[in-house]
């Protein structure tokens, strides 16, 4: 989809002949038919699907004039040249210019592409699609003190005559699909890696020292996934671009990555160090699965998501230790079951066509998995997480060597296969597909693995296991019932083995159940007899004995902890009965974390001393794994909570705080702060905001335990520590915020100061002067203000302030570090929930049309659909038509250039209004229902032909490779100036029937293909007629290119970037003067002066 | 004249004493002398034979004959300084008189004739006494290895010290809790005064100066000022990498994921010997 207002395409050449084009600008739907987002997800789906270019699809179609059919069947080479220009491109490229003085270079002035799956046919035209490759050629001439980044090798850098600019030559010899190339174009300071000399890194000015640093760990990286995929790194170079305002935190391409700059951190920080590290790592493994080895179709993306998933899951191990792995693990798996049960399901292996899709309904009503960019951002999210379990699932069953096995046959078909030239179906070893890869896995495994495809890939849907069990002495049995629940939504059956681990008095036992259909119960035979008067040590599962204090246990039962599925070998949700003191023995013995964290979850239910003692004696464990122990701070919070009137002592956890952190002389006075010791590190930050959910009878935090930690914040002292304390600092702040309790409020009177709780007035002091010093020190990426903003807003939602959204209004704007932008936004976005107000929903939404940063605006719909105002099922007075109105208009035409917007906007819809008409609008006629039915198609006759006219021309069209066609929004804003009449083409019955006989027809891109070409005459000359006379309003253009274009783009090779009559065989080579600024008065992109 | 002189500087004279109306002791004693040197010029006067002087000539007298005797001090001075000495001896004085021109050994019989006259000492008036404002305790006198003529030592105030004994505070929960307090102090005092001087934003309408926040001023470049760590960050880093962290890494440092036994049977043949370096050992 080209879906370019700002990309006007000049002059196609075609040998001899010319040939018209048009800029297009491809809008969804009129806002005409109404508010229905069934029928709205319909026609996006179809609209996307119409120029998909997976399927041969596209918006830029281009006649071979019918001299040149000879030549095409005579295997002659053709050459196409497209010029063009983008003229303020709002999607593909981004710009970044701070308004200060200077120079561009000076101001640190940077351009880059950014796009969510393949949007590489924002900035240039091209086929964009991951399964069509050719090498490239790259050029890009910028200004002298500009750096262009791209795809493959630098070849040269050439000054031109004036010495004012410089034209980079890059040339990408591995071939590579036109969605994996990038650009990015900014003063870098550049950083050859000092262990990979391959390597280079790019930042932005001054950050040269962070740079140094946060690379300087790559190269193991590197290593590491060299030496088990025993391969080498595919392409000759690798380049990482730090960029500011990016799309997305890490954006794989050919040969480079683009990160966002806020990564970068310097030898002090600690937090943010994994998270960097995990980021370099996941963009390294999709070099290898995603960008070198790329997909043949959308259906087969879990495929690479998976593998770079699963290879990044073995560097986490390897890196941060199997428990943080085990961890990951069971968070992602805990992540994507809850989604699934929340939506539906996540489907992996979308299947087109045919009658799968009968039997298995859509999961997701409110919009089509069957395109990457219909997708809503989440459920992708969902999809890469459950892709990479699914791969860990397929190695559990054959092994982690015959799956890297599996990788390496993979990645070395794909390097022989490009090394090859000129013979494209060579290259086609460099696309995966499913069947494929199961090929690969089946030759290289011997093991038939459809059964668990066919589960976790073809049907989407997780396992609701219940487990309960009793133990029947007389035969020494332990009689186990498994349930399934597989009919709520987002839950499928599973049949097959499972394993259940028993710890019993003398041993950990595996046990493998066979689920079937009908066998709830399953007796397992137990080893040991309950004896316990023998003092003996108990053996564990990984060969540890250790002694026990087995006085709680049932004095009948050997059975010390049961556990259903401890490896995660089921994409399942486990609720399992065990007495209290069952989970009590599984928290301190069993050795696994993930164990841990489920009693750790499990003893929130039950409230009594032992499972105090138990989790207090987890969290003093420094051999124990700190995010446990972590846990065990919430939960033991939760559980003080609810046996407040009996609790006895000082509030939980402040004796051990002060034993593990103070002072031994002064208990009062915390340590300086020394972060030598990571683990201690986490959990003296979260103890105190784990200690401030604490309760007295009166449901309000104690007093002392907000002593405590003011006396915490007073005392903090870091001048002799080697790291920065900002994260530790800004979590004392959220402790803060955690110890606020509703105001008790008389009869609603005004929030002034006078009537401030003295305790609130403390935390508003502490607030008010950490938020001052950020604004004299800044903290690391401002955490401090980030959390102050926050607990302001708890402040005002508890009724200690007035609650008003101005402050944080002025600290969304743009200008601010994007974090607290973030926070602050989060905050109106509650406001606007809890006031009802309808100004800042307005506000909210302007900026979701017009701020700058693409992160920021998704990032806003993304909270309202999180915290909405009200929901479908709600009434509110914001739920209005002109909101309606609005939210449509954006969903149509408002985010055109950004996929992941509109897919927000949609999610938004839906949260607000759900599938069906919104509940504020006026009734529709009834006449248009029964139309509906008889139609079979969830269409409206009366709504349809304009709102399926744009996507039908273009799902007509490119099949008929004949035909150029533009479309316009006539309600978009910004498409003024060159008007097709589409008001005379609908006008046209013929027209219309037209389309709605298309409709009837299923439209999926394959079958477009052979739709009949008379039926399309009709239209022909209609478009002809609207499209002439735009794309030749400037041929004055094509002749400043030449030194006007900053970047010139080449691309040559088999498989040109045109759909030709299937030409057995197309040499095409396109170029194209790419100038991100062409015209001077525009503010943005001028690089090159 | 050089009789006189000489006598005056021998013995001195007696006077009227009646100079108590000055007030300056320095002033009194110069007055002093010259009373004493107008009556020893009157004497002469009254020896050679006059009955009465106008009072300018005997101030002219009197000047004439400060003056010769002062040149007579001077050039004696010289002469023994000359010789490495200090103290005029007599042969100094003789020198001094015969450069002068003057028959010394006219002086023996002038000095014995019959007709002199006897002028009564002059009463000892107080040497001028230094302003005593800064003095502090004695003056040291010389140790024995310092011969006597060297100068004497300065006023004790500028070269002793006197330590002030107050017991340093050394318990350790007054200094953190002074610590604590006077960076707080001075971080309260630091906003507010940024808060003062420049725009604010307030959490309640109607008072704008208990929690006066500093307003929201976007950056033109955010991401430098969130990530580049500040100057006092820099510089305490720098403090920190030197000194004491070190000797805290060997007993401190246990890796980040510590589990008592690797879950090797779990999780494949990855052993969790690799930890999580702190990124100071990376670069």
């Amino acid at each position: 989809m080209l879906t370019n207002k700002w990309c006007q395409v000049f002059k196609k050449t075609f040998g001899e002949i010319r040939v018209l084009l048009l800029s297009l600008a491809f809008s969804l739907l009129s806002p005409l038919p109404r508010r229905n987002l069934n029928y709205f997800s319909n026609a996006y789906a179809a609209a996307v699907s119409a120029v998909d270019p997976d399927a041969g699809n596209g918006e830029l179609c281009i006649k071979v004039p019918s001299e040149l059919w000879k030549h095409v069947d005579e295997l002659k080479v053709l050459k196409i040249h497209i010029n063009f220009s983008l003229d303020q491109p709002k999607g593909g490229l981004h710009f970044v210019v701070p308004s200060v003085e200077g120079s561009m270079a000076e101001r640190g002035a940077h351009v880059f592409s950014c796009g969510y799956q393949n949007s590489t046919r924002f900035w240039f035209p091209c086929v964009d699609s991951y399964s069509e490759l050719c090498t490239w050629k790259l050029e890009f001439t910028v200004d002298a003190a500009m750096v262009a980044v791209s795809n493959g090798d630098l070849v040269e850098t050439v000054y031109t005559h004036d010495m004012r600019k410089k034209t980079f030559h890059y040339m990408l010899t591995i071939p590579t699909s036109a969605s994996n190339i990038s650009l990015a174009i900014g003063p870098f300071e550049i950083l050859v890696d000092p262990y990979m000399h391959e390597v280079t890194h790019f930042c932005l000015p001054q950050l040269l020292p962070l740079l140094k640093h946060t690379t300087s760990y790559l190269h193991e990286v590197f290593e590491f996934y060299e030496e088990i995929l025993t391969c080498r790194y595919p392409y000759s170079c690798f380049k990482t671009v730090f960029i500011d305002e990016a799309y997305v935190e890490v954006a794989a391409y050919a040969s480079m990555s683009i990160f966002s700059t806020n990564l970068l951190h310097s030898a002090m920080i600690i937090d943010e160090t994994p998270l960097t590290r995990r980021c370099l790592a996941q963009s390294l493994a999709q070099q290898f699965f995603g960008c070198f080895i790329s997909r043949m179709s959308w259906s087969d993306e879990w495929v690479l998501k998976g593998i770079s998933g699963y290879i990044y899951g073995l560097w986490m191990k390897k890196t941060f230790g199997v428990n943080e792995y085990r961890h990951w693990i069971k968070e992602e798996l805990d992540k994507i079951v809850a989604y699934e049960l929340k939506t539906g399901g996540v489907l992996l292996h979308p299947m087109f066509g045919g009658g799968k899709e009968k039997d298995n309904p859509a999961p997701h009503p409110h919009f089509s998995i069957k395109h990457p960019h219909t997708l809503s951002w989440e459920y992708y999210t969902m999809f890469q997480c459950k892709a990479h379990l699914v791969m860990r699932l397929i190695e559990n069953r054959i092994s982690m060597e015959f799956m890297l096995q599996v990788f390496n046959k993979l990645l070395s078909l794909a390097s022989t296969a490009s090394s090859q030239k000129f013979q494209s179906h060579m290259w086609s070893q460099m696309l995966v597909s499913t069947s494929g890869f199961l090929k690969s896995i089946s030759n290289v495994s011997g093991k038939d693995i459809q059964p668990l495809i066919k589960q976790w890939v073809d049907q989407s849907g997780v396992v609701k296991f219940y487990g309960s069990f009793a133990f029947n002495r007389k035969r020494n049995v332990l009689e186990l019932e498994i349930k399934q629940d597989y009919t709520s939504p987002g839950t499928q059956k599973y049949v097959g083995p499972l394993k259940v681990t028993v710890q019993e008095l003398d041993g950990s036992f595996n046990h493998t159940l066979q689920i079937e259909e009908n066998s709830l119960k399953h007796d397992i035979p137990c080893h040991s007899k309950s004896r316990r008067n023998k003092k003996k040590k108990i053996p564990l599962m990984n060969g540890e004995e250790v002694d026990m204090d087995l006085s709680a246990m049932d004095a009948d039962s050997p059975l010390l902890w049961i556990r259903i599925d401890p490896d995660m070998a089921v994409l399942r949700k486990v609720d399992s009965e065990q007495a209290d003191f069952m989970w009590q023995y599984q928290l301190r013995y069993e050795r696994d974390v993930v164990a841990q964290q489920e009693a750790i979850s499990a003893l929130e239910r039950f409230p009594t001393p032992a499972s105090r003692l138990a989790l207090t004696d987890v969290l003093e464990q420094e051999q124990c794994f700190y995010r446990v122990r972590m846990a065990a701070c919430f939960c033991l919070a939760k559980i003080a909570n609810s046996m407040v009137s009996t609790w006895t002592g000082p509030p939980a956890m402040k004796s051990l705080f002060t034993r593990m952190f103070c002072c031994k002389t002064c208990p009062n006075i915390v340590k300086t702060n020394n972060f030598m010791s990571f683990q201690s590190y986490f959990l003296q930050k979260t103890m105190p905001v784990a200690m401030a959910l604490l309760r007295d009878v009166h449901n309000l935090c104690p007093k002392e335990v907000l002593t405590f930690i003011l006396d915490l914040i007073k005392y903090n002292d870091n001048r002799k520590n080697k790291f920065s304390d900002n994260y530790y600092r800004a979590e004392m702040i959220d402790a803060l915020a955690n110890s606020v309790t509703p105001a008790v409020s008389v009869n609603n009177e005004v929030r002034t100061l006078d009537n401030l709780n003295p305790d609130v007035r403390l935390i508003l002091e502490e607030i008010t002067r950490f938020l001052n010093m950020e604004k004299l020190l800044p903290s690391y990426r401002h955490t401090i203000t980030v959390s102050c903003l926050r607990a302001i807003r708890v402040l005002q939602k508890n009724g200690h302030v007035p609650s008003d959204p101005s402050l944080f209004k002025s600290y969304a704007e743009y200008g601010h570090f994007v974090d607290i932008r973030i926070a602050a936004l989060e905050a109106v976005v509650d406001y606007t929930k809890v006031d009802r107000s309808y100004e800042e929903l307005q506000w909210l939404l302007t900026m979701v049309q017009n701020d700058p940063v693409p992160y920021v605006r998704h990032k806003i719909l993304n909270m309202l659909t999180k915290n909405p105002p009200f929901t479908k099922s709600m009434e509110s007075p914001l739920c209005n038509e002109a909101l309606v109105d609005q939210l449509w208009k954006l969903m149509n035409s408002g985010t055109s250039h950004d996929w992941r917007l509109r897919c927000g906007a949609v999610d938004l819809y839906f949260t607000l209004f759900g599938l069906s008409r919104p509940s504020c609008l006026p009734l529709p006629e009834l006449g248009l229902v029964l139309n509906l039915k008889e139609k079979k198609a969830v269409l409206n006759p009366t709504i349809i032909p304009e709102a399926i006219a744009g996507n039908q021309e273009a799902a007509v069209n490119p099949s008929s490779h004949t035909q150029l066609v533009g479309f316009q929004n006539p309600f978009s804003s910004s498409q003024d100036e060159e008007e097709i009449d589409m008001d005379t083409v609908h006008d046209s019955q013929a027209f219309i029937s037209h389309h709605l006989n298309m409709l009837e027809r299923p439209s999926t891109p394959g079958l477009s293909k052979y739709r009949p070409a008379n039926s399309r005459s009709a239209l022909i000359p209609q478009h002809s007629a609207g499209c002439d006379g735009t794309p030749t309003t400037k041929p004055q253009w094509n002749m400043e290119l030449p030194r006007k274009g900053t970047a010139g783009l080449r691309r040559w090779g088999e498989g040109g970037p045109l759909r030709v009559a299937r030409p057995p065989r197309l040499q095409g080579s396109l170029g194209c003067g790419c100038a991100p600024d062409p015209s001077p008065v525009l503010p943005k992109g001028q690089l090159e002066r | 004249m050089a009789d006189a002189a000489a006598t005056a500087g021998a013995a001195g004279s007696g006077t009227r004493s009646g100079s108590k109306q000055s007030t300056n002791p320095a002033d009194n004693y110069h007055l002093a002398r010259r009373r004493t040197l107008q009556v020893v010029v009157s004497s002469l006067l009254t020896e050679a034979g006059f009955e009465s002087a106008e009072k300018a000539s005997v101030e002219t007298l009197t000047e004439m004959l400060q003056s010769y005797i002062s040149e007579i001090g001077r050039s004696a001075k010289s002469y023994c300084e000359h010789t490495a000495r200090t103290q005029p001896t007599l042969s100094d004085i003789v020198v001094t008189l015969v450069e002068m021109g003057f028959n010394v050994d006219t002086l023996p019989a002038y000095a014995k004739r019959s007709q002199r006259m006897v002028i009564t000492a002059p009463p000892v008036t107080n040497q001028p006494v230094a302003p005593k404002a800064l003095t502090a305790g004695q003056n040291r006198p010389h140790p024995p290895h310092i011969p006597s003529h060297f100068p004497e030592f300065p006023d004790p105030h500028t070269y002793i010290k006197t330590p002030t004994y107050r017991e340093p505070v050394s318990d350790y929960q007054v200094l953190r809790e002074k610590a604590a307090s006077q960076r707080r102090d001075v971080e309260r005092a630091l906003t507010r005064f940024m808060a003062k001087t420049g725009e604010t934003q307030s959490l309640f309408k109607d008072d704008v100066s208990t929690f006066p926040l500093i307003a929201a001023r976007p950056f033109t470049i955010p991401y430098l000022t969130a990530l580049l760590p500040s100057e006092l960050e820099m510089q305490q880093m720098e403090e920190t990498d030197s000194s004491e962290q070190d000797e805290q890494t060997d007993t401190e440092n246990l890796p980040l994921h510590i589990s008592p036994v690797p879950l090797l049977s779990r999780e494949g043949s990855l052993p969790c010997t690799e930890v999580w370096m702190p990124p100071s050992w990376a670069s």
